[in-house]
């Protein structure tokens, strides 16, 4: 077989495979498009799980007649013109390929008009030909229509999910940009349905209550925090919030949305001993750099980004996150209903009608957020009058604003717990092996461990190359000695594979069983008074009071005006 | 079957075999002992299917028969028992053995000896006749050494070879080695090895009657077992099979620092080390400091927790070499130094990432090799 250039469809087709996946992936280069163009109003009409129909119109700065072909044409782009350019990315798009990608899979009509010009145009892209534009009367902004997306590659076609899965990413991936950008009206239909209405007027937790539920809008602590050249802004879940995996932790740079396993870790660890295991937040964050201390341009859909200094990063998202827990950390409530909801939920349907003429009184359906704001100082348990001990179990205890119960066994163990962390040596030592051992590992494995190598050192591990996916271990942590040292370094990979700290989970593991083992007074023990009011002292130093190490509540508060409600000195409701 | 045997004699041979009884097991007969009449002789049998133990004790047969007991049951009854003999008979129809001593009168429910696996009879031949005292010792300064990691099954054995007129055994957990090697009285046909899991080991040397003076161990040809045979006990184990390290190559060659020092000082020093260390680190700082022309040299060991504070020792020793700080795990230390018979040791390092050697001073038989220990930075 003799070798030729790819005719340029062919070609197109192949970098396709690499833009456009799914019809999610189609929905975010149109939307990112949208957004780079400044329109404050996008909307997402979804056809067949995106393989009858994908259309994305903005009311953004449309694009000149002139230029209509060229945007069909690959590595054509308004974003950057120069390779300089490349480290100072400021807009979502910049690869010019986008279109093109998508052209040479699908019917793609593109429809536009610019800011300053009187007359838009129209242009058909039909698997990679492109026809002649033909000038027409449209509104301001651009409208691209994507039909049978992936016609003319029946492999890609046939790899895609059900309808259910496509509609999930699509909506996930929609509802993840209206957080993003608040600012902006997004609407969504999915097969007629309206699926995502937000209403633009910049209020990020308004957004999550469309998104989610008016209630874990509530929940979602606040975020905001500035460290140098670094913003963080965005929410997390209280720690009575939690899920069953870490898809729900949600990480925008500089309005771009990003997978970064490291970061996710970051927030996971800031609730490190708050929550249970196998428990996750839910957050959205997010982040503002300097664009040239970022690198997007790492692989073609942009999901991946690299840190000119990811420690920065990682540290900075830790401490803004622990920042807020701590600072809202709430004892659980005695009774749910104590608490009636903020506000009534809201009528979507009549944002809905809103919907799309931007004149329409918005504000009907605007809300007033009472979120459980408390400040930082109050994270603390307040100074406690000590009045006794209940069934030798748990210290009953009056502060400024009601009654306290603390469980004194879960109480006692997280003193110890912060105790021993503090203790906790800097460094880990190491055991070095009699003989050292090769270790094979699966290529994604082995990437994992060749980007950790500097790190490993610092975990106590003595890990060298030594061939392709293989390596020798020649000395692994003396807290993970009693196992086989491929098993230890498998620990490792599995820590950061789970976006775990390093090691952390042996650590706490080791600690929480000393709490455990040692000292922890039981439930059941009677305490004189001078040990109840230590205790309680104790508990009023802790950085974290409220959870024992194990994630139970070692409190409950009844608060004056439970109390006053329940024997009825005040309107029961 | 029909016997009458003493009660002490009963209950130090039930003893004995029930170390290989397997208390938890999906085969019931496992959780028995099997008692049968063995020309003249009371033979009870216990096995895990990895260890085997039978002992045979003296007793009056009236009439020849076998059956197994639930291990745990008979033990606790034959303990109670206060007078001198017991008479047991089975009927064999139910299975049911009878307990007559004195007043009191037990019926158990027993398991057809059928079900109870075979248990290997020895080739005489082969036998290696080693004393008693030397295997004891060498069980007890190689065994502790052996990993307890099932996912390295070759490392939870000892690896015992015989060669000519030596015998040596050998373990290795991954982080430290033990070798001990022993003259035979007799010197062996051919070269032999094999892995013996150390917690066999460990019961043979709880188990070796002091009245014996020589045990025979059989490597029956491809059965994969070893056998050790004592005048009233047999002890069988299934082997490890794989190889064991080259553990030859692990022992360093050459060393930079030697210190001569008392055995039982050093060991007083670790274990007040470790009383800190064992909080955090395990580690136990060695700081050997050669002597000048007027003082003697000297040798720091520390240990630190943050919890509950720090301790230090020196004692003098004799140095050849340059100082050196090293740190090892204070466990291994101690835990080699406990088995150490003579009055001095020498500690043999070069650098603080290479392994340090532990001999016993004026014996060449023994050593011990621990890795060391580091900071991270």
């Amino acid at each position: 077989m003799s070798i030729h250039i790819l005719p340029p469809e062919v070609a197109s087709q192949i970098a396709a495979g690499e833009v456009v996946e799914r019809p999610a992936s189609v929905v975010k280069e149109l939307v990112e498009n949208s957004l780079d163009a400044g329109a404050t109003q996008i909307s997402v009409t979804v056809k067949e799980a995106g393989r009858g129909l994908i259309e994305v119109a903005d009311n953004g700065s449309g694009i000149s007649l002139d230029d209509l072909p060229l945007t069909v044409s690959r590595h054509a782009t308004s974003k950057l013109s120069t390779a300089d350019d490349l480290f100072q990315i400021a807009t979502l798009g910049f690869r010019g390929e986008a279109l093109a990608s998508i052209g040479s899979v699908s019917h793609l009509t593109l429809t536009s008009r610019s800011r300053d010009s009187d007359q838009g145009g129209k242009l058909r892209v039909d698997g990679g030909h492109i026809s002649a534009v033909e000038p027409v009367g449209v509104p301001e902004g651009t409208v691209v229509k994507v039909a049978d997306l992936f016609y003319n590659v029946p492999a890609r076609l046939k790899f895609l999910k059900k309808d259910v899965t496509e509609r999930r990413h699509i909506e996930e991936f929609v509802a993840r940009y209206a957080l993003a950008y608040p600012g902006v009206r997004f609407q969504l239909r999915q097969e007629d349905r309206h699926t995502i209405q937000t209403s633009g007027n910049g209020d990020r937790r308004e957004v999550l209550a469309s998104l989610y539920s008016l209630e874990l809008a509530q929940q979602m602590l606040e975020v905001i925090a500035e460290y140098e050249q670094l913003t963080i802004t965005g929410f997390t879940s209280a720690i009575t919030f939690t899920r069953s995996n870490r898809r729900e932790i949600i990480l925008f740079i500089n309005g771009r949305w990003i997978q970064d396993t490291a970061l996710v870790t970051a927030v996971v660890q800031a609730y490190h001993t708050f929550l249970m295991v196998g428990r996750y937040p839910q957050s959205a964050l997010f982040l503002e750099l300097p664009p040239e201390l970022v690198d997007v341009n790492v692989h073609p859909t942009k999901a991946e980004v690299r840190f000119r200094n990811r420690d920065h990063v990682f540290r900075g998202v830790q401490r803004a996150v622990r920042r807020a827990l701590l600072a809202h950390t709430p004892v659980p409530d005695i009774s749910r209903e104590s608490f009636g909801p903020a506000s009534d939920p809201v009528d979507f349907q009549r944002m809905d009608q809103a919907w799309p003429s931007p004149d329409q009184d918005f504000q009907q359906g605007q809300l007033h957020w009472e979120p459980r704001d408390r400040q930082l100082d109050e994270s603390r348990v307040p100074l406690l009058r000590l009045i006794g001990q209940v069934a030798a179990t748990y210290i009953v205890a009056e502060g400024p604003d009601g009654l306290y119960l603390v469980d004194q066994h879960a109480a006692h163990e997280r003193i110890l717990f912060e105790q021993f962390l503090q203790q906790r040596q800097t460094s880990i030592p190491s055991q070095v092996l009699l003989e050292p051992s090769v270790v094979e590992f699966s290529a994604a494995e082995a990437s994992l461990i060749n980007d950790q190598l500097p790190v490993l050192g610092t975990l106590g591990f003595q890990v060298e190359e030594f061939g392709l996916n293989t390596f020798l271990v020649r000395g692994i942590p003396q807290i993970l000695a009693g196992i086989e040292p491929g098993a230890a370094l498998r620990v490792l990979v599995e820590d950061f594979e789970e976006d775990e700290t390093p090691l952390q989970a042996e650590f706490e593991a080791k600690i929480i069983a000393r709490v455990c083992k040692r000292a922890a007074v039981k439930g059941g023990q009677t305490l004189s008074v001078e040990e109840q009011r230590v205790l309680v002292e104790d508990l009023e130093a802790c950085q974290s009071p409220r959870t024992c190490p194990h994630g139970r509540p070692t409190m409950i508060h009844l608060s004056v005006d439970l109390l006053e409600r329940q024997f009825g000195r005040r309107g029961a409701r | 079957m029909k016997v009458s045997v003493l009660q002490e004699n009963l209950a130090k041979g039930l003893n004995i075999v029930s170390r290989a009884v397997s208390p938890r097991s999906t085969l019931p007969v496992l959780s028995n002992v099997l008692v049968a009449t063995d020309e003249g002789r009371l033979r009870l049998s216990a096995t895990n299917l990895e260890l085997g133990i039978t002992c045979w004790i003296g007793a009056k047969i009236e009439e020849e028969g076998s059956t197994t007991v639930p291990a745990r049951t008979f033990t606790e009854l034959v303990g109670t028992l206060s007078d001198q003999q017991v008479e047991m008979s089975l009927s064999v129809r139910t299975q049911t053995l009878n307990v007559h001593s004195g007043s009191s009168n037990t019926d158990l429910k027993c398991i057809d000896s059928q079900e109870f696996p075979p248990m290997p009879t020895p080739d005489s031949g082969d036998a290696i006749p080693i004393s008693v005292n030397d295997l004891k010792e060498m069980i007890q300064q190689v065994a502790f050494a052996a990993s307890t990691d099932e996912a390295r099954p070759i490392l939870t054995g000892v690896l015992v070879t015989v060669n000519g007129d030596e015998l040596t055994m050998a373990s290795a957990d991954g982080f430290r080695l033990s070798v001990r090697k022993a003259n035979l009285s007799s010197s062996t046909s051919r070269p032999q090895l094999a892995v013996v899991p150390a917690r066999a080991l460990s019961e043979l040397a709880r188990i070796i009657s002091d009245g014996d003076q020589m045990v025979d161990m059989i490597l029956p040809p491809d059965r994969g077992q070893v056998i050790f045979q004592m005048q009233d006990i047999q002890l069988v184990s299934q082997l490890i099979e794989g190889t064991f390290p080259d553990y030859e190559q692990i022992i360093p060659r050459s060393k930079e620092t030697r210190s001569v020092l008392s055995t039982s000082s050093f060991l007083k020093a670790c274990k007040q080390a470790e009383i800190f260390a064992r909080e955090g680190s395990h580690i136990a700082r060695i700081n050997i400091t050669p002597g000048g022309e007027l003082k003697p040299g000297s040798i720091m060991i520390s240990g630190q927790s943050e919890e509950t504070g720090s301790s230090q020792s020196e004692m003098d020793a004799s140095i050849d070499g340059s100082p050196l700080l090293i740190a090892f795990n204070v466990r291994f230390l101690r835990e080699v130094l406990e088995v150490v018979k003579t009055p001095e040791i020498a500690l043999e390092t070069s650098v603080d990432t290479a392994p340090g050697i532990i001999r016993p001073v004026g014996d060449d038989s023994f050593l011990h090799v621990i890795m060391p220990m580091h900071l991270g930075s």
